[in-house]
């Protein structure tokens, strides 16, 4: 099932390679949203408790995040587009694990979404935020698990949608919002009471707790976090219950009706 | 190889359309190594019975075996006996034809070895040597179509299942396509079931299927099915059809089937073609456009069995 896995994934891979403007757009696009952005709140921005964390650094894992969050969501796509070309029904027949197909197609999305938030975890540094090896190797954990997690929901959506257009609105719809809400833009603590509980029960927002600890927590300290721990479990649940439905999805064979 | 018993499937009803039966209580036997052939005019139900044999569907009731294992307990067994090649391109078009290989050999769990044996294999009989590094979108059709077949051969599949393969392709490329099928159909003692609309592709099948919807009409060798017509029949074509093939009937007592513009007298037993087509000539020479003595081909005995036949409905089904 692995190997089958690896497979799929590995054509996900050559295939964004080959498509260079995907490449350009994904990475482009949230580093011009985080300087704009970014730029402009610095001198307003106080987060209670933050002292000396500036906009830029606040918002970062939030940016860090949202390109995660559509690269992730949106490798799914092609499953659309594999389903029109043809190329899906021959993966179907074959004699693999229904597992191995999501497999394949999650790990290829997590791949992609990888390049390139790791390229743009080279500007860590340069903002004062440096990261120790441990912590890296955390954030990278934090970084799979919850773009396995978006990958799966994209794959769970797109499954039984016949247009990549149709995907794109339904997913605008309700990712910008589920970002917005995370904590991404704002810190959860001064929001009103109606806007936190939301945040709390956003899956999105404990992605985000557990892509920012690393930048603030040394390692040890993380493990004794009740907040991020939590945040771990949240997102271990999430990635397992797409995962499973998806594949659910997939091995569901379409069936005549009774004669 | 295949054992199609009481296969039945019906469409669900949605809002708009009522439910629709597409294959009826259909059983068909194709034996380990046989070339079969499964034709029948659109809405027959063969692209349903496709779909289903290589178990994206579920049918509404019967079963399946294919090679022992019944296909819907047992996919999985059954996938790994079977090669698919689909009408529409099932090739990944931005990578090359190397890489799209390699990927099915991954699918079905072959070896490096193996792979490379059998990939040597099929750049014996394609002409895709110097292509491997090319992009698909990159060939001609029939050089893509070489890529399905030899990716569906990959496998060594005990069954190849083919929907309607030579569709878009010139007819030199299909005649190429179908011999080399046939090579290796033969070579490995390969069972293969392929639909297909062009009949100059089945008359070297060993069996030819014809469905009507959802029914089967007919399943022999196509030289049992031609000798259903007789060794001769007379056609000819008027444009006011219609009304001289009732002149046909009531003047000289002729049993006659019309398609469109054409008329078949089918019952001429050897030599007696000829008199009824001079006769013909003779009582309306200005009524006909063409008349010709014709020796039935697949695509006749295809009409007969097909074709509508409101005008003759007592006829029904006589020479079966």
């Amino acid at each position: 099932m692995i190997r089958v896995a690896f497979a799929l994934a590995r054509r996900e891979f050559v295939r964004f390679m080959r498509q260079p403007h995907r490449v350009i757009g994904t990475v482009a696009q949230p580093i011009l949203f985080w300087l704009f952005l970014g730029s402009g709140f610095n001198a307003s921005f106080h987060a209670p408790g933050m002292n000396g964390v500036s906009y830029l650094q606040y918002f970062y894992p939030g940016v860090m995040l949202m390109m995660m969050l559509f690269a992730s969501i949106f490798s799914s796509i092609t499953i659309i587009e594999d389903r029109d070309a043809g190329f899906l029904q021959s993966v179907l027949v074959a004699p693999v694990s229904r597992m191995a197909i999501v497999l394949g197609k999650v790990m290829g999305g997590v791949s992609i979404a990888m390049v390139q938030t790791l390229i743009f975890t080279i500007a860590a540094p340069f903002l004062g935020m440096p990261l120790g090896l441990p912590s890296l190797g955390l954030l990278i954990l934090a970084y799979v698990l919850s773009s396995a997690g978006f990958a799966a929901m994209g794959f769970f959506f797109a499954w039984t949608m016949r247009t990549s257009s149709g995907f794109h609105a339904i997913m605008m719809v309700f990712l910008m919002p589920l970002w917005m809400l995370s904590g991404a833009l704002f810190p959860l603590e001064n929001a009103p009471a109606w806007l936190h509980a939301v945040m709390i029960i956003n899956p999105v927002s404990h992605a985000l707790v557990l892509m920012r600890g690393p930048f603030y927590m040394p390692p040890a300290q993380l493990f004794a976090d009740q907040r991020w721990l939590l945040a771990l479990v949240v997102t271990l649940v999430w990635d397992a219950a797409f995962l499973l439905g998806s594949m659910i999805r997939v091995q569901k064979r379409e069936k005549g009706a009774p004669a | 190889m295949i054992q199609i018993e009481n296969l039945t499937h019906v469409y669900p009803a949605s809002r708009k359309t009522p439910a629709r039966t597409a294959i009826n209580n259909l059983t068909l036997t194709v034996e380990e190594g046989q070339f079969c052939i499964l034709s029948g005019p659109n809405g027959s139900g063969k692209s349903t019975l496709f779909r289903i044999l290589c178990g994206m569907s579920l049918p509404s009731a019967g079963t399946i075996r294919i090679a022992g294992h019944d296909l819907f307990k047992e996919p999985g067994k059954a996938r790994a006996e079977l090669g698919v090649v689909f009408q529409s391109p099932a090739v990944d078009k931005h990578l090359t034809v190397g890489e799209n290989l390699r990927l099915h050999a991954d699918l079905y769990g072959l070896s490096s070895s193996l792979y490379a044996e059998r990939l040597s294999e099929a750049m014996a009989w394609t002409d895709l040597k110097d292509r491997l590094n090319d992009k698909v979108d990159t060939l001609s059709g029939g050089l893509a179509r070489q890529v399905e077949l030899a990716k569906a051969l990959l496998t060594r599949p005990r069954l190849l299942l083919l929907d309607e393969p030579t569709t878009g392709l010139d007819p030199a490329s299909r005649r190429n396509f179908i011999e080399a099928l046939h090579k290796i159909q033969r070579e490995r003692r390969m069972t293969v079931l392929m639909t297909s609309h062009i009949f100059s592709e089945a008359e070297d099948a060993d069996r030819v299927a014809i469905m009507k919807e959802g029914n089967l009409l007919a399943f022999d060798s196509p030289q049992t099915l031609r000798s259903r017509l007789g060794r001769e029949m007379v056609v000819l074509q008027s444009r006011g059809a219609v009304v001289l093939e009732g002149r046909i009937r009531a003047d000289l007592h002729l049993k006659t089937r019309r398609h469109g513009d054409e008329i078949r007298l089918e019952e001429t037993d050897n030599g007696a073609s000829l008199p009824i087509l001079e006769k013909l000539l003779a009582a309306y020479r200005d009524d006909i456009d063409s008349i010709a003595i014709k020796q039935p081909a697949l695509e006749d005995v295809f009409i007969h069995l097909t074709g509508p036949q409101k005008s003759d409905t007592s006829e029904n089904g006589e020479i079966q």
